[in-house]
């Protein structure tokens, strides 16, 4: 598969910071790249430095195998975007919204019609066409804010966080549709800092820090990088601290955390810890209220590779 | 992609509850309440008629001049009344002078004419001024007689003469007359200052359409950033739809002056659009510049506008005439420089001066206002990129 974007060496500082720092990868037609990392970690960034938004200090970015600028016009007609922030006019409702920024791409009116219409189905706003942005929910407005962006039917898409904020229901109908448009051909970049719309939606991961790549690669790929294997947690109340110290010293166990009455237990091999752990507090006497065991997340890898949270 | 847009930039202005009120309302209710405050002030200027008697004797009766005249300003059926006049005798004049029903009363004698008053006062100034300057004219008239009997002609028709110079005298009334019909209200100064204001809250608007294309003023920018359409365009567009829904906002304005508060501007309608649509490219101008120069967000930007709209207007005389007369006397540079000043006094020329230099001097100084700030804004508005956003 041929790359749709490449990014060399990007370089982007703000005053002495750097918010992007030597970045390079590519991305290749038809799959969805997931950009994964916490706020300020430079995911936005680097979109809008590879949308020519902002300037930037060094680097090279192609798109579609030209050099991507402010004119080029041949490559922006090709390029749908979703901002993390709503970007919708007030006064006009949800159709015209769709049909003034397909308009900016399509001039056939007819062929348009249809589009909106189908960018409508996409987002599951048919009930909603003549309703202002400020009639709908939060979940609504930023489907509005998908549709708004995909509209033209673009080969290559950017969705920068597009989940933010909005409700269960939404969210589902959000990443459906990005499947929708994914299984139609377009090639996606996906911004969030939630592992779980990563692990749903992406062939591949680039975990961003402090404006660098500290891994990159498809789900199970980035999960190898850690060093545990299975997560088990244990809701006990009240847990002195000379069983979660007897707990550390057993073999297999790589790391414990005790916090509001969770404790968690990381083991380095194996996915059938469980057992012997629950031997254990039976052993102990220990009363619990929950146990259940869990393999590691993106999250995790995250941890061990930055000692935070994608979160924080 | 032009009609695009430009439709889409007025569906959004229009529907623009705040725009609307700015550009639309605000000059609407501010008329509104100039009308209502100015009109009683002018209503209190206005002279009332003046209660005086006069003495009826021998000696008035054969003043044809005096009776003539007076009968003239005492006149009912007249606009220009200026006296309710009884003609009585002495004893009854001094007894209603005394009891206060008359601010005066006039004794013609056959040496002079005495205006007998009680007090000082506005009334009783005006009755002395008139009174002499009706005597005044009289020792002109008989001057002349005088004369005419000097160069031996002695067959005076003297009842020609008396009503050649009362001809004289009506004829010198009705030129003041257009005179004073050209002296501008204190009212129409505060009405030019509202349509140049008005005009400069075009400004509100252009800075809307410039908003909406910048990537580092709005979300909505940031999308047309990204789509394959030149920005010129896109700003083309949108600032025309400005300027046409400026416009009209401002011919509103005009309907609602003329025919509801019936405000009359004269009757040049032609160079009075020319000037309001000058007038509102410079506010729109100003919007551009600000929309485009200045680093902070829209509000503030909102609030640059309309704070450097209201001072403009101030100093052309909006909140009082005496500022205007002030700057113009002390630092004329000031409104020079300042569109309000030009609009209003664009407005004034025309209507008060018969030639138009004063008043295209005022349209080509907008112009030219204009044309710096958009040429500044087009320098500012060709950065592509920005260093943050």
């Amino acid at each position: 598969m041929k790359n749709i974007i490449e990014v060399k060496n990007l370089t982007k500082k703000y005053k002495n910071t750097k918010a992007i720092d030597d970045l390079s990868f590519n991305v290749k037609e038809g799959e969805i790249l997931g950009l994964l990392g916490p706020n300020g970690s430079g995911k936005s960034t680097t979109i809008n430095c590879i949308l020519s938004l902002l300037n930037f200090d060094s680097g090279i970015i192609e798109i579609f195998g030209k050099k991507m600028n402010t004119n080029a016009y041949d490559i922006k007609e090709k390029i749908g975007v979703v901002f993390q922030e709503v970007a919708v006019f007030n006064e006009l409702t949800v159709y015209e919204n769709i049909d003034y920024f397909c308009g900016l791409y399509i001039k056939d009116k007819i062929k348009r019609k249809e589009y909106i219409e189908d960018a409508i189905k996409l987002v599951g706003l048919e009930d909603f066409k003549k309703y202002y942005p400020k009639q709908l929910s939060g979940g609504l407005l930023r489907r509005l804010n998908i549709a708004c962006g995909i509209a033209h039917k673009p080969k290559l898409i950017f969705l920068d966080e597009p989940t933010v904020a909005v409700d269960p229901q939404s969210r589902n109908n959000i990443l459906d549709g990005i499947k929708k448009l994914a299984s139609e051909g377009a090639t996606i970049v996906y911004t969030t800092h939630y592992m779980e719309e990563v692990e749903i939606l992406c062939n591949r991961v680039i975990i961003l820090d402090r404006g660098k790549i500290i891994a990159s690669g498809t789900n199970e790929e980035l999960k190898l990088l850690t060093k545990i294997e299975e997560k088990v947690i244990v809701e006990i109340n009240d847990l002195d601290e000379k069983y979660i110290n007897d707990i550390k010293k057993q073999n297999n166990v790589d790391s414990v955390s005790y916090n509001d009455n969770n404790l968690v237990i990381y083991f380095k091999k194996g996915k059938n810890n469980i057992v012997s752990l629950i031997e254990y507090l039976k052993k102990e006497n220990i009363i619990y209220n929950k146990i259940y065991s869990m393999v590691p997340t993106l999250n995790d890898v995250f941890l061990e590779l930055t000692g935070k949270e994608l979160r924080d | 992609m032009f009609l695009h847009n430009f439709k889409y930039s007025f569906l959004t202005l229009f529907r623009n509850k705040m725009l609307i009120f700015w550009t639309f309302a605000f000059p609407i209710i501010l008329a509104t309440f100039f009308m209502m405050a100015f009109s009683n002030i002018e209503k209190k200027e206005q002279l009332d008629i003046i209660d005086i008697a006069i003495v009826e004797n021998e000696e008035f009766t054969n003043n044809k001049i005096l009776n003539e005249a007076f009968k003239v300003l005492g006149d009912k059926n007249s606009k220009e009344q200026l006296f309710n006049i009884k003609y009585t005798k002495l004893e009854d004049a001094k007894k209603l002078l005394t009891d206060g029903e008359i601010s005066g009363y006039l004794l013609v004698k056959k040496e002079s004419t005495e205006v007998i008053v009680s007090t000082s006062g506005v009334n009783q100034t005006i009755l002395k001024q008139v009174t002499d300057e009706i005597i005044q004219n009289q020792k002109i008239m008989e001057k002349i007689v005088e004369n005419e009997t000097v160069n031996g002609i002695y067959n005076i028709d003297y009842n020609k003469i008396y009503e050649n110079a009362i001809k004289t005298i009506n004829e010198a009334e009705v030129r003041l007359e257009n005179v004073s019909n050209k002296n501008l209200s204190y009212t129409m100064i505060e009405f030019y200052s509202l349509i140049a204001m008005a005009c400069l809250y075009g400004g509100i608007l252009g800075l809307s359409s410039i908003n909406e294309v910048q990537a580092n003023m709005s979300n909505n920018g940031k999308r047309v950033q990204v789509s394959p359409v030149s920005k010129s365009k896109i700003i083309l567009g949108s600032t025309l739809a400005s300027y046409i829904a400026q416009l009209i906002g401002l011919a509103i304005l005009f309907i609602y002056t003329v025919f509801v508060l019936k405000i009359d501007y004269g009757s040049n309608l032609l160079l009075i659009i020319l000037l309001s649509l000058v007038g509102s490219l410079a506010g729109l101008s100003i919007g551009i510049l600000v929309g485009s120069g200045f680093k902070t967000n829209e509000n503030a930007k909102t609030g640059i506008i309309l704070s450097y709209t209201m001072f403009c207007c101030f100093l052309s005389g909006m909140m009082g005439i005496t500022m205007k007369y002030i700057i113009d006397k002390n630092i004329p540079i000031i409104n020079k420089l300042n569109p309000a000043s030009m609009i209003v006094d664009g407005f004034y020329s025309l209507y008060y001066y018969d030639t138009l230099d004063r008043y295209f001097f005022n349209v080509i100084s907008l112009v030219i206002f204009a044309c710096i700030l958009i040429l500044i804004s087009i320098y500012s508005l060709r950065r592509q990129k920005y260093d943050s956003i």
